[in-house]
């Protein structure tokens, strides 16, 4: 641990407990789950499961650039949702902004999200 | 594959099924989730979920230090837990166990996590991955 190997961008939603924004070794880097608040007042997103889903791959897009990586170089994502009927809508908005190299995928409902978020999403990606 | 290594500390609550503590490779250790389960017993502890959380995350950080690792080296966490109002406790109590270099975190609320025979029910699990020394 010679370098900082954590990464916290206001490019994101600031962190709101005892956690980073991603955090980099062996050439990949974790980033922390993200829900559709906006970056700028940290609140949720208005418009549903919809927007709060764009705005979550548009947080995880933001803290991987600042990583140095980017949703193409995903290696794992991991979505977890609250509403089993907005799983058409999920795999739709997935499939316009991840593209080839498609990542693995594990995704699956939950019983409640924290402060009623309606999805999050995290990631694994590389750095090369 | 002998770089793989499965580890069972003496100081985490004994493995109730087919895993270990831990799993170590390629540089980094991979941590079975840990519930509030006394070490000595695997007795759940009293406390509710702050007494629960702080026991589990005793039983990782004895686990990483088994594994050559520590909490201060954990890349990235995963907490369930089954009440939502658990929520800001598990946060505070998080702040006071880990610190900077912070890790990353995936919290979700789940159905149920274990059941006991007791009135007691599991309320938090957190497993983890950790950098090795």
């Amino acid at each position: 641990m010679t370098s900082d190997p954590t990464v916290v961008t206001k490019d994101a939603p600031e962190p709101r407990g005892p956690y980073v924004h991603a955090r980099q070794h062996g050439g990949l880097v974790y980033v922390t789950a993200q829900i559709g608040r906006d970056p700028k007042t940290g609140d949720f997103v208005e418009g549903g499961f919809e927007a709060e889903f764009q705005q979550a791959i548009d947080n995880l897009e933001a803290i991987l650039k600042a990583a140095g990586s980017s949703l193409d170089r995903v290696v794992k994502a991991q979505i977890e949702f609250v509403d089993e009927r907005d799983l058409d809508a999920m795999n739709r908005i997935y499939g316009e902004r991840f593209h080839d190299p498609l990542p693995a995928r594990t995704s699956f409902g939950v019983a409640f999200l924290w402060k009623g978020a309606k999805v999050q999403i995290d990631c694994i990606a590389a750095l090369d | 594959m002998s770089s793989h290594r499965g580890v069972v500390s003496r100081h985490g609550p004994q493995p109730t099924g087919s895993y270990p503590h831990a799993h170590v490779h390629g540089g980094m250790v991979w941590v079975t989730a840990q519930a509030g389960r006394d070490p000595g017993d695997g007795e759940l502890v009293p406390g509710g979920i702050a007494g629960q959380l702080s026991q589990a995350i005793d039983n990782l950080e004895a686990i990483l230090e088994d594994c050559a690792s520590s909490l201060d080296r954990v890349v990235r966490t995963q907490i369930m837990y089954t009440d939502p109002d658990d929520a800001d406790q598990i946060d505070a109590l998080c702040a006071r166990r880990f610190h900077a270099p912070l890790p990353v975190r995936t919290t979700w609320g789940v159905k149920f996590l274990a059941a006991e025979p007791g009135s007691e029910v599991v309320r938090v699990q957190i497993d983890c991955v950790a950098e090795l020394r």
